[in-house]
């Protein structure tokens, strides 16, 4: 056997290894006779779920508001990547097919390039500082309550939309638009005619699939203030509430599974 | 005696500093002629095209359309250019998704701004959407109007890209290879709808041609092309087999005739054309 | 020169199909977008507020200079290599649970398709017994992934303590879901032809597994493996922020104590390593497809 195929195996193995004992891993304690009877008995004691009705209705409000959260935060997401898309996809902005002949002077393509430039940068800077930062920023600025939480969802996941919008744009196929530009067509005229009927039903899958992504982060947005359950989750968790903690498990699993249907359910019908 | 369309006077083209595609280049084309352009693969009978409508610029060499000199042309003046020009592509012209109707009015985006071609995209003219229906007549397929493009099978999608520069309205009309990715039992059907067009409309017709039989059927002036440059110019009676072979040589051996779109058609000269015309 | 003359003959209709689809989606939108933005307090006047501004400027002006001094990134080593470590441990556990999981979890090794249809035809009991477990992996599967990661790192801070360990808990659990659901589709969708022939050898599912399935599907499983790897190392940053350990812990405390110009220090290592780890996953999904 080569010695190289040996090494990546054997790599994999000590990145384990070394990750095993970095972490703590304490699988004999967690499968002790010990460990187990611990988490049995924290299991006993969620159940049974409170389901007293003044809590129902008051968890009915939180995952609504979770809802609202990330509804809006997609929404802003979607409003934030399509503004900068069009400037951070190379082929829109300053290289290929639609620029090739109709070259304009050094300082235009300069500044076209450097609008490039920003654009990425712009959007880096949102998908990299983590939504949680954000969200703890806004909290700063605007308060508690669920709005500093749209707006982290929106910035961040308007970062990361933004970049997966661009890619599509750049890998679309050139030859129609090569085809208006030969008929005479202006840019902004192959924009509308030739980019955007190709790439909008993708945007609109990423952004649907977005929105599952974001029912999740809302929810630990909550953490930090931002509203929802998942404040209340702190909340009863610190209390040993747990009998309320189980209702939320279970509010927040139906509503989940209900975004994550819906999604499947739209991207079906609109595609 | 009218301008010529196209005059090119050492046109040249290099790719990179290294790749030498168009050679110096001497051509002229007269007002309402029928030209094909035949030639081995990589002869770059592309290039040409692709300078002849404005999409690359040459690196060397003069070239005027319609007796306007093609220098630094760019912006509206280039746009107002290129309209003048209708090119037929091998493949892909159309935007898939769109209906057909606004893949073929996208031939007047050189004559609309931008606020009327938007309108148009969400709610056509009346009288637009007879035009396109017309040109649509005119290739044979006036009730795809409104389906949707990537429906059609691909002779039909060649008659929407003609349909389309049909509305164009230009002076010449480039085909480059518009049958090469059509059913060879349909390719004379759009080659003699072309040159009727053309010689109903008084335009000027250029084009690229994988099939040496439909060029010499079809135009009364066949250009070869080879090595970046013109190897002959002459009406199809004076083409003979010889001057056909040498045009091919050296590119027959690797490939077969079977499996290549690119590979030169078995016989390079039959007494009677390979199929059927319809 | 002869414009297409507009023609006399009566156009085709534009078939543009009537449903009823657009408009109640156009009402369901409408409404949901109303009702969020009262949910969620939208205002967007808060954040032009005076008070509002002057927080935000505090922020920006305490971020930089960043903070670069050796003692800082000295001390920042080890949460640095904990968050790699929380990632991997995390991922291993994860294909430890999804993996059984999906196994049970996929219909054409469970109960349908060609691999069962002789076995269980006429006996509802034998149905029954197929039938069951994949319903239980299945469910068992959805409520670990549909629960978010920092539900599980919640409780599991209360049941081991603070520190990785309950990091690598969470996303084990919860990316056990989740790769034991796109596990299942992958050999759910793979061809059929290769089972077939090894079933006619007469081989049980389990070597038509081992030595059909599992072969042709091994690449899409690394590869959608590795994807999560990436999506792990950015969660155990975030679930630092709740006790977990890492540099999410740190951006926690750093905040916690308005030290922005660490703050950003760590937001620049955080990038750093995402960066990384997208790059070695894409090289690593390329050699293998």
């Amino acid at each position: 056997m080569r010695p190289a195929t040996l090494l990546v195996p054997a790599g994999i193995l000590a990145l384990i290894l070394w990750s095993w004992h970095g972490t703590r891993f304490d699988l004999i304690g967690l499968l002790s006779a010990d460990g187990r009877a611990q988490m049995l008995t924290y299991v006993q004691r969620l159940f049974p779920p409170d389901l007293s009705p003044d809590l129902l209705r008051k968890v009915a409000y939180w995952s609504l508001e979770t809802f609202a959260i990330s509804f809006m935060g997609t929404l802003l997401s979607v409003a934030v990547a399509l503004a900068l898309v069009f400037f951070a996809s190379r082929n829109l902005v300053f290289t290929g097919v639609l620029f090739e002949v109709d070259e304009a002077g050094r300082p235009i393509r300069i500044a076209r390039i450097g609008l490039y430039v920003v654009a990425r940068a712009l959007l880096n800077l949102l998908r990299t500082v983590p939504h949680i930062v954000w969200a703890l920023i806004f909290v700063f600025a605007v308060g508690l309550g669920p709005f500093p939480g749209v707006l982290a969802l929106g910035l961040h996941t308007g970062g990361v939309l933004g970049k997966l919008f661009a890619e599509v744009v750049e890998d679309i196929e050139t030859q129609p638009l090569e085809a208006l530009q030969a008929a005479g067509a202006s840019r902004l005229q192959i924009f509308f005619y030739g980019v955007l009927p190709r790439v909008l039903p993708q945007f609109l899958a990423y952004s649907l699939y977005r929105w599952e992504v974001n029912i999740r982060e809302a929810i630990i947005l909550g953490y930090v203030g931002a509203g929802g359950l998942g404040q209340q989750i702190q909340i009863a968790i610190s209390l040993f509430l747990e009998n309320k903690l189980l209702t939320l498990i279970l509010a927040i699993y139906l509503m989940v599974t209900m975004v994550d249907y819906s999604s499947a359910y739209l991207r079906r019908r609109l595609l | 005696m009218s301008e010529p369309v196209y005059r090119l006077e050492v046109l040249t083209k290099i790719f990179d500093g290294t790749l030498t595609a168009v050679n110096g280049v001497d051509l002229t084309v007269r007002p309402g002629e029928k030209v094909a352009v035949i030639g081995p693969s990589g002869a770059g009978k592309t290039t040409l095209f692709r300078l002849l409508n404005l999409t690359v610029r040459q690196t060397a060499g003069r070239l005027w359309i319609a007796g306007q000199e093609i220098g630094d042309l760019h912006g509206a003046r280039l746009r107002e250019m290129r309209r003048k020009i209708g090119t037929v592509y091998q493949q892909h012209n159309l935007v898939p998704r769109l209906r057909v109707t606004h893949n073929v009015l996208a031939g007047r985006l050189g004559t609309w701004s931008l606020p009327q071609a938007l309108r148009s995209l969400v709610r056509p003219r009346e009288e637009d959407l007879r035009a396109a229906h017309r040109a649509l007549s005119q290739v044979g397929i006036p009730e795809k109007l409104w389906a949707r493009t990537d429906e059609l099978s691909g002779g039909q999608q060649q008659r929407v890209a003609i349909a389309r520069v049909l509305l164009q309205n230009p002076e010449v009309i480039l085909a480059d290879e518009p049958v090469s990715s059509v059913d060879p039992t349909l390719a004379h059907g759009i080659v003699k709808l072309l040159v009727e067009l053309c010689s109903t409309f008084h335009k000027t017709l250029v084009m690229n041609l994988h099939s040496v039989d439909l060029a010499l059927a079809y135009f009364p002036r066949v250009i070869g092309f080879r090595d970046g440059q013109v190897a002959f110019d002459r009406s199809p009676d004076e083409i003979s087999d010889d001057l056909l072979t040498d045009l091919y040589a050296g590119r027959l051996t690797s490939v077969s005739a079977e499996d290549s779109p690119d590979a030169v058609p078995e016989t390079i000269r039959s007494g009677t054309p390979l199929l059927r015309p319809q | 020169m002869p414009y297409p003359k507009p023609s006399e003959a009566a156009l085709p209709s534009s078939d543009h199909s009537r449903s009823l689809f657009p408009i109640l989606f156009g009402i369901c939108f409408a409404a949901a977008f109303v009702g969020s933005w009262q949910l969620a307090q939208i205002q967007p006047g808060l954040l032009f507020e005076a008070e509002g501004r002057r927080n935000m400027a505090r922020f920006i002006t305490g971020m930089f200079p960043p903070d670069l001094s050796l003692n800082f990134l000295r001390f920042l080593v080890v949460p640095f290599f904990e968050t790699i470590q929380i990632s991997v441990m995390g991922t291993v556990l994860a294909i430890a649970i999804g993996f059984p999981l999906s196994l049970l979890g996929t219909a054409s090794l469970a109960h349908a398709g060609i691999l069962n249809d002789l076995e269980i035809a006429g006996s509802p009991g034998r149905r029954l017994a197929r039938t069951l477990p994949y319903v239980l992996a299945r469910t068992v599967m959805s409520a670990f992934r549909c629960i978010p990661e920092f539900v599980w790192a919640f409780m599991f801070v209360r049941a081991v303590g603070l520190g990785p360990f309950p990091g690598v808990l969470a996303i084990g659990v919860s990316y056990g879901g989740m790769l034991g659901k796109v596990y299942s589709e992958i050999l759910e969708n793979l061809e059929t032809q290769p089972s077939e022939a090894l079933q006619a050898t007469g081989a049980s599912r389990w070597k038509i597994l081992i030595y059909g399935m599992l072969p042709q599907a091994l690449p899409q499983l690394v590869s959608y493996t590795l994807y999560r790897w990436e999506c792990a190392v950015r969660a155990s940053a975030i679930l630092g922020f709740i006790g977990a350990g890492g540099l999410g812990q740190q951006i926690e405390l750093s905040m916690r104590m308005f030290n922005f110009h660490e703050v950003v220090t760590l937001i620049l290592i955080l990038f750093l390593l995402v960066a990384a780890v997208d790059f070695l996953s894409a090289r690593a999904r390329k050699a293998i497809v």
